[in-house]
């Protein structure tokens, strides 16, 4: 695997510097650090990665069989828009993750998990930076309606946690917990991505991916690991973790995740352009059956942490037991451990957005005690939101027959700040030329 | 990512394959020690996603092959690949996963400049010492060398 590392054009590569000083403070202290907690890692560079010697020809759809794209040029105009849209709501991810994690991160109990938090966070910033790289390399005007190179970077820069393009990066953290289960069960969802884009029929795009997933594999463990290791304090009474926040956190991010396919109905377009080669059910599917591995893993540790004595048999035993009789296995109780909740859980988008259905998949008829019961199945931080407020809100409004699912679907994502512009008095937009940058800098 | 629930396939390290190589580990080791595990998985998850690789059977892991591409330790400036940790199952022993999943590495470490490929092993454990000879490996001009540090001092000088 041989890769090219790209710098931006000054004013971008400043742009997103001056964005990281404002919504990143703790980078600096990660690059310094960089040697005590990961010794002999390569150092963090802040530059695009393109993977050299990959396929060039177009694996599946219309144009199957192809040279694959160079240009937007090549694309149709439907297609570029297409992929264009894709890049854009790609680049907004990776900038509004690390806000909502920058939220919450100093609450982290322990160093390494903070640390591996932070490694995730730069290279998330890596990751927006990627996608700049491709708005800004090539030229899209013909599918942009006017909207320039820098208008473009200029929009995604301005984002906030609450106007940014999927709804999973519009909630605040409630706390460390969120951290983690975030990488977990959402950056899940971007290795999915990730992996469906590898085939994409815009090299450019495709060859950006085989370096983030790199990347993407420890997002995953910097996840899975602490709640393995959370599992193991909750089963050794740790008065400070317990299976129910995380499960809380579980019931919080698995339904944004879920979204994050898209409806479960589509993704053809995506595969009839050669961009994706799944559609959307089929990856969600197969992202729910990675979810429950985790959470059955997870659920072994506890189990062994809490009955130490045991075989690993014995442990899959108590396990099986517990999941299928519901009873209790010498004091644990089944909602000691954790589970996935129901693909129609929570559900605001999609197939099925707004059906009330529990996590275990028990349905409600009634709204106000559906609301009770979520209030009882997150986190209190979460339940006291203002996001709860609207999706309880355009609930109650679709039980009562008054609003349309599709209104209310339309209705979700819009929580939007006031603005977006560069909070340094001076300035007032992220990517400047010259002397304004300069100045900037020391902003 | 979900695979066939038939047949054998090599693929490469992920961080929930965690389980099973505690499961296999204590097979082997009859000691329980996930959190060793988690760290090393994490390590090379980190290090060098892609050069680590699980064995499947039947949809199942039942081996493991850790290791990474490192250049500049030891003053050996050219990348070499080094293999830390495997093992496997001892019901799927015989069925060439071990040499599938050396293979795999193999492929990596070359894709990534290596030009050899070293590991440390006990001689007298003549079971994975036995298996690395099988596979090529060769003992090396390089000479590993220790000296204990918590027995009697002993004449040095
Ligand atoms: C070493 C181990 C991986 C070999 O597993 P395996 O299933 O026999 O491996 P394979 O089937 O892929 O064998 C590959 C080759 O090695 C050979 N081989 C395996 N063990 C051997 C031995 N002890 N002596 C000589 N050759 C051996 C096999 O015959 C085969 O050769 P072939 O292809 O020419 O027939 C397995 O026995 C094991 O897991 N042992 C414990 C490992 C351990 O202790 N790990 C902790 C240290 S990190
Ligand atoms: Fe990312
Ligand atoms: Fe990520």
């Amino acid at each position: 695997m041989k890769v090219e590392a790209i710098s931006l054009e000054k004013k971008y590569h400043g742009a997103v510097e001056h964005w990281q000083r404002h919504n990143f403070k703790d980078y600096e202290t990660l690059l310094d650090q960089w040697e005590k907690y990961f010794p002999t890692d390569e150092r963090f560079c802040l530059c695009a990665k393109l993977e050299l010697g990959t396929s060039d020809t177009i694996a599946i759809g219309e144009h199957k069989g192809e040279k694959k794209r160079l240009e937007p040029e090549q694309l149709s105009e439907e297609e570029a828009a297409h992929l264009l849209a894709i890049i854009k709501a790609q680049a907004s991810t990776e900038f509004g993750s690390i806000q909502q994690h920058a939220g919450t991160l100093e609450r982290a109990d322990d160093d390494q998990d903070r640390f591996w938090v932070l490694r995730v966070m730069a290279e998330e910033l890596r990751h927006g930076y990627q996608m700049l790289h491709l708005l800004l390399s090539k030229d899209w005007s013909h599918v942009s309606r006017g909207v320039s190179g820098e208008q473009m970077v200029e929009e995604i820069l301005s984002m906030q946690t609450g106007n940014h393009v999927l709804d999973a990066f519009n909630l605040d953290y409630d706390s460390f917990i969120d951290n983690i289960t975030f990488a977990a069960i959402v950056d899940r969802v971007g290795k999915y991505q990730l992996t469906m884009q590898r085939i994409c029929a815009y090299r450019p795009m495709a060859d950006s991916m085989p370096p983030m997933l790199r990347e993407e594999a420890f997002h995953l463990a910097a996840g899975v690991i602490p709640m393995r290791r959370w599992a193991q304090r909750a089963a050794q009474g740790d008065p400070f973790i317990t299976m129910t926040a995380i499960q809380h956190a579980i019931n919080k991010w698995v339904p944004r995740a879920l979204e994050m396919f898209g409806d479960e109905r589509g993704g053809e377009t995506n595969v009839k352009f050669g961009f994706k080669d799944l559609k959307n059910r089929e990856a969600q599917d197969q992202y729910i059956e990675e979810v429950q591995k985790m959470i059955r893993d997870i659920n072994l540790r506890f189990i062994r942490a809490r009955f130490p004595a045991y075989a690993p048999e014995q442990a899959d035993a108590a396990l099986a037991e517990l999941e299928r009789a519901r009873g209790t296995h010498h004091g644990v109780r089944r909602e000691d451990l954790l589970r996935t909740p129901d693909r129609r859980f929570f559900r605001r988008k999609g197939e099925p957005a707004f059906s009330m259905v529990g996590v275990d998949g028990e349905p409600f008829t009634d709204a106000e005690e559906y609301l009770r019961y979520l209030s009882r199945h997150l986190n209190e931080g979460y339940v006291a939101s203002r996001d709860m407020r609207n999706y309880a809100e355009a609930l109650r409004g679709v039980a009562a027959g008054t609003l349309a699912v599709k209104d209310a679907i339309m209705k979700m994502p819009k929580l939007k700040r006031v603005g977006g512009t560069c909070p340094c008095s001076k300035g007032v937009r992220w990517v400047m030329d010259g002397s304004a940058a300069d100045q900037a800098a020391s902003a | 990512m979900p695979g066939t629930e038939t047949g054998t396939r090599i693929r490469p390290l992920d961080e929930l394959d965690i389980d099973a190589i505690v499961r296999i580990d204590e097979r082997i080791s009859g000691i329980y020690r996930p959190e060793i595990w988690e760290q090393r998985v994490g390590f090379y998850l980190r290090r060098d996603p892609g050069a680590s690789q699980v064995a499947e059977a039947g949809g199942k892991v039942v081996g493991f092959m850790l290791g990474d591409l490192r250049a500049g330790e030891f003053g050996l400036e050219e990348p070499s690949g080094w293999i830390e940790r495997f093992g496997i199952d001892p019901d799927q022993r015989g069925k060439d996963l071990g040499r599938q999943m050396f293979a795999a590495m193999v492929a990596h470490f070359q894709a990534g400049g290596a030009r050899s490929v070293r590991t440390l092993v006990d001689r007298k454990d003549e079971g994975v010492a036995g298996f690395l000879r099988a596979l090529g490996l060769s003992p090396s001009p390089l000479e590993a060398l220790e000296m204990r540090l918590d027995a009697k001092p002993t004449e040095s000088r």
